[in-house]
């Protein structure tokens, strides 16, 4: 029961290696305890701000925070008892109780559930603690990306920590204290004029939907299940990982891949919101081929290959195998340019082949 | 001359914690702190706007309007309130209100730039100094206020003529850093912040830990309401206090120090800018210490308004130029305090206790107790008390002794209803509890705590449950908003003391109550919120009739 | 690059040149600001001041097109100072000596006259990389596009060979790709020198490996440039086909590039719009493109990831390998017959020796970096580690050499071009996303504020800005993010195409444009007018 290290300690009464620096919470994890957690994203420091993931540790007074709580040899942890259940719903009971609604579309982001999800679990009595609501929507921000629901604000702060630890920007902060928090720019702007670059990093790390992707929220009212398709963003040489959403036929957003290799859950402005050009009325959607009067008309696939390899043959015909040029494309996938490379050299035994790496 | 925003910045960026201080020079400057100020802050120093924004709203006497730094604060702590300090704040056009800012012992204090005035009314405000601790009865040794009603002690030259910095020239020429260490260690000294840690114990952790350069801070952030201590220790004996900051400089080997003063102290920020110049130029202080080729530098710094900046870990994080969130611990501030570095943060009171601990030995500081209890104990006495003041006491000192005997027991010869303990943070002790000993057991055992000794006295006079409320909403007020349970927990309690929220029936209100109070103390993220519910705690045990008739709105 | 995208995280001394990365690259920058948040040090060399200077600690604004020179100063110190890591240059590198007898010419105040960058900052910046634990260079097209790109790149792998910065964690050169497969269209062989896997069309046992697969035998002389092609065309190029390239707005020198796609005798053109280049076609195929079809890309880092289709192609349109495959099949060409995506991947990974170990069903979840060479391999993310593929690492003597246009009485401005966050290349996608233009509404003239007032135009007036090959109408925008005497633009928008007036010259060895230097006159605009012709 040790790997290499031979750390242990005690969970909920088994014996669990552990490796140094990990905390109780990522122990836990890795041992399936689900503790609730609404501050928490394995990518950021840990918090431990919601304190939904306290676990009682023998010979401390009180329960500790597991997300900020190192796993130390020996350590005697309880992930669940009935005073530690008791004071999760209480403390669910609590932030229920700032909000304005609980229950959110999907489609706000990656971890909109992430709230309604616990309040179920722990049947939290919404109406409980009733009191003064806290945060004040951004109806006024005028940006077509990010929406600022702040009535449903929990003010676990992932979004100010994964802008400054995941994105870098700093571009949203803390303002006042206590139960007047309010997650703000500088001097309270709009995110326009702010350093935001629109990556949509906070979005998909709302556990409320405070703050949602309103590009996808426009489809909310399509009555299809959202369905879930790992691809590769085509914007820059990166390569993101991304998760397309679609409903039906329909692309209704972009959720990134928190486990994408090259980027790890990170997008920028246009992965995450420059998608609408694939359904947008200028696709081109028959073949095209120029007519007697010079102008370019629909035509069928059968024409236009045709008229198109007796053109590119008329040419190397005429000026001979050399006279043909290919360029693929950077943006396209390994198999058109593969293709392309091919059509001349198996096809003409050129290498008359060249794509856009040059300029 | 006004100096511009280059020159204050530039001056700023060689200087160690630069932010705060900078922060004040233009809120001095200009009024405000503007934007453009903010702007050119934010680009000098490489601090993102937005975080600098957030940061600075989160202190209550940064002003953003123009005008707003010189504009009157009024106290409207529990005990000027009982002063009155509603009707005098309406008085006063274009006042706002400040929460307790340590001068219970005075009329109400009212801050308007950097003078403190105090009275009753908007037309009587004047300036006083602060007042000295009342004599001790006969044959009474006191420790820290032994020498505090010399009025010759506040100067270099007058200190050291009453064996001032005597200790700290012994310790640097004759002593290591264990030998001192072993001297505090021996002595039973312990944190009188509050936490009430052992102060030998952090120092050898300090002097232990690895990585450097050490640091020392004085936490001069006095903003429990009802305390008013260290105002008096610095503004009378400035030196003991610089002296003991210097003597644990070196126990741990730090060549610096930081005193980290509440903001509403303005005059004691001056005198001791003046004190620290002193002992530097006469060589106590700086890069030579007696000649020692020690250097230990104390730098001055100004709070904002905060009172979570007590709690030791916020302290370090607004010191630092960050968000004054408490931090997560472990690590502990011994190993990784100021920008990383291990640092022993200490109250004015325990660290103004080293220098005749260090020159008296430690079986002197230890025998100044009662009993097992080793030494003494600054208690901030106020409310409805004959002679409000500062009492250094024995530590196992009956309380009735120091209220009845001392104090000159309750005002206008009404009897006592409850007493505060801790300030605020120990909530109430009434009836029976009230016979308790000037000590921690004695104190705990009643589920409350001495803390850092302030204690208020409400008499039979006094609505209970309002007050409840105003401590509540201090709580409310100063909550950080970093964990869920005091953020969330001391508003709903405000509100529910208020009569504005909350059910209408009494064992639903209770059981409410007493969840919140559960899950605050069991799962708050620093002593603010597992603190705050001892207040609604303590007014249901102690007041159950007064609760129910607040609740049935009758 | 030669280290993955991970390791940029690790270094401690970061050395970003010629890159605007939190613009155009913003998901691998946001590792840099990690590295940054971990004490790691930046140097920024650039001739504006860009997202990442705000960052850097040392900052070398450059004029445009003199890296060379910066990095010669820079080798210069590294050398007099002794931080040269002896013990890699003996074990690793060749012509050392020569290298660091060479460097002895070109002190920080030659640089600086050439640069001019404050010769004592270029000591700082050459002592903070030649002290590094691990030092890493990062650069973009600012360093490639030029007609000295070569030498640049060589300039910096002497800085990296010379500090043994290479083949470690956190280190290396690392190029950051500019398209989503620009990395890929090199790997597969869409360029006039390699098949697939870089293999040289020049060696005979290659051409008999691809005469054995495909039953052809390909020239052993190598291909010509697009470059080389467009100015051939109407002449020994009568026909071409293109597969998504906007090349009319994205090529340097439009006009020329126009004159030479209408002189072609036939063009076919495969996008999914309609864009500047397929209107002049003779045939435009409709491609499915993201969401729409399953393939494979390779991003900067080698890294080979899956495309997956969502949702049905638009309208009648198919797969780029569809349909070149389909042409080529009309064709009368053999062996062009493939049902899927998969097929046309393993037939790739069976010619190339980098993708060797890889199939279509491997790379499922895109762990791999090539090269993969066997069945089993895990992968290399990072280059060199041990050895480099040709042996040793070679120092190159480089000079500094002017741009092709300096300027001159008739053309007193610097021009650099390059991209903005929000959009990307000429707009055809992300111009036709919902909301990008909230951010982006138009493209504006970046000018110092000091020559705004000096040149007598306005902030948010237009101007009509010319160089020796075109003209273009473009409004101003006063910023300091421009150096004085330099302006920028991006090529993004088509009403500014930036491009008519680039394409001054190429570089000799790669024929790639010098599209980040010409030389411009700014005017007031005077006419309502559109575009005025030159």
């Amino acid at each position: 029961m040790s790997d290499k290290s031979g750390l242990t300690l005690f969970l909920d009464g088994e014996e669990v290696p552990f490796t140094r620096g990990e905390s109780i919470f990522q122990v836990s994890e890795r041992h399936e305890k689900e503790i609730p957690t609404l501050c928490y994203d394995d990518r950021l420091d840990a918090f431990g701000g919601c304190r939904l993931c306290v676990v009682e540790l023998e010979g401390a007074r009180n329960p500790v925070a597991s997300c900020t709580t190192k796993a130390e040899a020996g350590m005697r942890v309880t992930t669940r008892s009935g005073k530690l259940e008791m004071h999760r719903r209480v403390l669910l009971e609590l932030v229920v109780s700032e909000n304005r609604e609980v229950d959110v579309d999907e489609l706000s982001g990656y971890a909109s559930q992430e709230m309604a999800t616990l309040v179920d679990r722990y049947e939290a009595r919404t109406g409980r603690f009733e009191g003064r609501q806290s945060g004040a929507s951004r109806p006024d921000d005028p940006n077509p990306f990010i929406l600022r629901d702040y009535d449903n604000c929990i003010s676990c702060y992932r979004c100010v920590r994964v802008c400054a630890e995941q994105e870098g920007d700093y571009a949203i902060s803390i303002m006042g204290r206590g139960f007047d928090t309010q997650i703000t720019t500088e001097f309270g702007g709009i995110l326009k004029e702010s350093a935001c670059t629109f990556c949509g990093q906070c979005i998909q790390t709302c556990p409320t939907g405070a703050l949602g992707d309103i590009k996808a929220l426009r489809h909310k009212e399509i009555e299809l299940p959202i369905e879930k398709t790992r691809s590769i963003c085509i914007y820059c040489g990166v390569g993101c990982s991304v998760d397309i959403m679609t409903k039906g036929d329909k692309i209704v957003g972009i959720l990134p891949a928190m486990d994408g290799p090259a980027n790890e859950g990170a997008l920028c402005v246009k992965g995450q919101f420059a998608f609408d050009f694939v359904h947008h009325p200028d696709r081109l959607k028959t073949p095209f081929v120029r007519d007697d009067q010079g102008e370019l008309v629909p035509a069928t696939w059968d024409d236009a290959l045709d008229k198109a390899a007796a053109g590119l043959m008329a040419a190397v015909n005429e000026h001979g195998r050399h006279s043909l040029y290919a360029i693929a494309s950077g943006r396209a996938p390994n198999e058109a340019g593969f293709m392309m490379q091919k059509l001349v050299r198996a096809g003409l035994g050129t290498s008359y082949i060249d794509n856009c790496s040059r300029a | 001359m006004t100096r511009t925003n280059e020159e204050l910045i530039s001056q700023a960026k060689g200087q160690e914690a630069p932010l705060l201080p900078l922060l004040h020079q233009f809120h001095e400057r200009d009024g405000y702190l503007s934007e453009e100020a903010l702007r050119a802050i934010s680009a000098g120093l490489r601090i993102p706007l937005a975080d600098l924004f957030g940061t600075v709203t989160f202190y209550h006497h940064f002003a953003r309007e123009p005008g707003g730094q010189a504009a009157a604060r009024v106290c409207t702590g529990p005990v000027c309130k009982m002063h009155g300090a509603d009707a005098l704040l309406t008085s006063m056009p274009g006042a706002t209100g400040m929460p307790c800012s340590g001068r219970c012992d005075e009329p109400i204090p009212v801050l308007r730039g950097n003078q403190t005035w105090v009275g009753l009314a908007a037309d009587a405000l004047e300036r006083r100094d602060t007042p000295v601790p009342p004599a001790a009865p006969a044959g009474t040794t006191e420790c820290v206020f032994a020498h505090i009603r010399d009025e010759n002690r506040k100067s270099l030259s007058g200190y050291r003529r009453s064996g001032g910095y005597a200790a700290l020239e012994k310790a640097v020429t004759s002593m290591t850093a264990d030998e001192l260490i072993a001297v505090v260690d021996a002595s039973g000294l312990a944190g009188r912040g509050g936490a009430g840690f052992p102060t030998g114990r952090k120092l050898r952790a300090v002097q232990e830990a690895g990585g450097g350069p050490k640091t020392v801070v004085c936490n001069a952030d006095e903003g429990e309401p009802g305390c008013f201590k260290d105002r008096a220790l610095m503004d009378h004996d400035p030196h003991a206090v610089l002296e003991g900051m210097a003597l644990a400089c070196v126990a741990t080997g730090a060549p610096r120090a930081f005193l980290y003063l509440r903001y509403e102290y303005p005059e004691t920020d001056t005198l001791l800018a003046r004190a620290i110049s002193q002992a530097e130029e006469a060589g106590i202080l700086g890069d030579d210490v007696f000649g020692s080729g020690r250097t230990i530098r104390i730098h001055l710094r100004r709070g904002a308004g905060a009172y979570i900046c007590g709690e030791e870990t916020s302290l370090l994080n607004s010191l630092e130029g960050k968000h004054p969130f408490p931090r997560n611990r472990p690590p502990y501030p011994v190993t990784h305090g100021y920008e990383d570095t291990p640092t022993a943060v200490n109250n004015v009171e325990t660290l103004a206790s080293l220098p005749p601990i260090v020159l008296h030995g430690a079986d002197w500081y230890r025998s100044l107790g009662m009993g097992e209890h080793a030494g003494t104990k600054v208690i901030s006495l106020s409310g409805d008390i004959a002679r409000p003041g500062n009492y250094e006491v024995p530590l196992g000192l009956p309380l009735a002794t120091l209220i009845d005997d001392w104090a000159g027991g309750p005002r206008n010869g009404n009897k006592i209803q409850a007493v505060t303990m801790a300030g605020l943070s120990g909530g109430f002790l009434a009836g029976d509890d009230m016979d308790v000993t000037l000590d921690e057991p004695s104190i705990r055992a009643k589920g409350s705590f001495l803390g850092a000794g302030g204690i208020m006295v409400f008499d039979e006079t006094r609505d209970m449950v309002a007050v409840a409320h105003q401590a509540m909403e201090f709580f409310a007020h100063e909550s950080c908003g970093k964990c869920f349970p005091c953020r969330i927990g001391t508003q709903r309690l405000t509100e529910r003391l208020a009569g504005d929220a909350g059910p209408g029936e009494l064992s639903s209100w209770l059981d409410e109550m007493a969840d919140l109070n559960a899950t605050m103390k069991a799962t708050s993220a620093c002593g603010l919120g597992m603190a705050a519910p001892l207040i609604t705690e303590s007014l249901v045990r102690y007041f159950p009739e007064e609760v129910r008739a607040h609740v049935s709105g009758s | 690059m030669s280290n993955p995208l991970r390791d940029m995280e690790k270094p401690d001394v970061i050395f970003c040149i010629g890159t605007n990365m939190t613009e155009c690259h913003p998901v691998a920058a946001t590792r840099l600001k990690k590295a940054i948040r971990n004490g790691a040090k930046m140097i920024v060399a650039d001739p504006r001041h860009i997202g990442l200077s705000d960052m850097a600690d040392i900052n070398l604004q450059l004029r445009v097109g003199s890296d060379a020179a910066l990095l010669l100063g820079m080798a210069h110190v590294i050398q007099r100072e002794g931080l040269v890591d002896a013990g890699f240059i003996a074990d690793r590198t060749a012509e050392a000596e020569a290298f660091l007898e060479h460097v002895k010419e070109f002190t920080p105040e030659w640089a600086s006259e050439i640069c001019g960058v404050d010769p004592a900052l270029i000591e700082e910046a050459a002592l903070l990389y030649g002290r590094a634990e691990r030092g890493a260079i990062y650069y973009t097209l600012g360093i490639t596009e030029h007609i000295c790109g070569v030498d640049n790149v060589q300039s910096l792998c002497n800085l990296a060979l010379m500090t043994g910065n290479i083949g470690r964690e956190g280190t290396g050169i690392n190029p950051m790709r500019g398209q989503n497969n620009i990395q890929g269209a090199g790997d597969v062989g869409a360029i006039p020198n390699n098949y697939p896997g870089f293999q040289p069309v020049t060696d005979p046992a290659n051409q008999a490996k691809f005469a054995k697969a495909w039953g052809r035998e390909v020239d052993l002389e190598l291909g010509i440039t697009k470059v080389r092609a467009l100015e051939q065309a109407g002449d020994q190029i009568r026909a071409m086909l293109i597969d998504g390239e906007n090349t009319l707005v994205t090529d340097p020198d439009r006009k020329h590039c126009e004159h030479a796609l209408k002189s072609l005798d036939f063009l076919v053109v495969c996008d999914l719009f309609l864009t500047e280049t397929a209107a002049l076609a003779d045939v435009v195929f409709p491609a499915s493109g993201f969401g729409e079809t399953d393939g494979t890309q390779t991003n900067t880092e080698r890294r080979v990831q899956r495309l997956r289709k969502a949702v049905p192609p638009a309208g009648e349109s198919k797969p780029d390998w569809w349909i070149v495959s389909q042409l080529a099949q009309r064709m009368g060409f053999k062996g062009f017959e493939y049902d899927s995506a998969k097929e046309v991947f393993n037939e790739l990974c069976s010619l190339s020796g980098t993708y060797a170990g890889l199939n279509w069903d491997r790379i499922e979840f895109g762990e791999y970096q090539w090269p993969v060479p066997e069945d089993g391999h895990p992968g290399t993310p990072r280059l060199h580690e041990d050895s480099f593929i040709n042996g040793r690492g070679i120092f190159k003597m480089i000079r500094y050499r002017d741009p092709a246009e300096t300027i001159d009485d008739d053309y007193p401005v610097w021009l650099t071009t390059g991209r903005r966050l929000e959009s990307y290349h000429s707009r055809t996608q992300t111009g036709r996303s919902s909301g990008i233009d909230y951010l982006l509404p138009e493209e504006l003239l970046e000018v110092h504020p000091d020559d705004v007032s000096a040149w007598g135009i306005r902030d948010g007036g237009w101007v009509n800005m010319s160089s020796r090959r075109g003209s273009v109408r473009i409004r101003v925008k006063a910023t300091k993010r421009s150096p004085r005497g330099t302006v920028f633009c991006s090529f993004s928008f088509n009403d500014v195409p930036v491009n008519v007036l680039t394409g001054s010259g190429y570089d000799p060895v790669t024929e790639t444009a010098e599209l980040k230097v010409c030389t411009v006159k700014i005017e007031v605009e005077t006419e309502t007018g559109g575009v005025a012709a030159d």
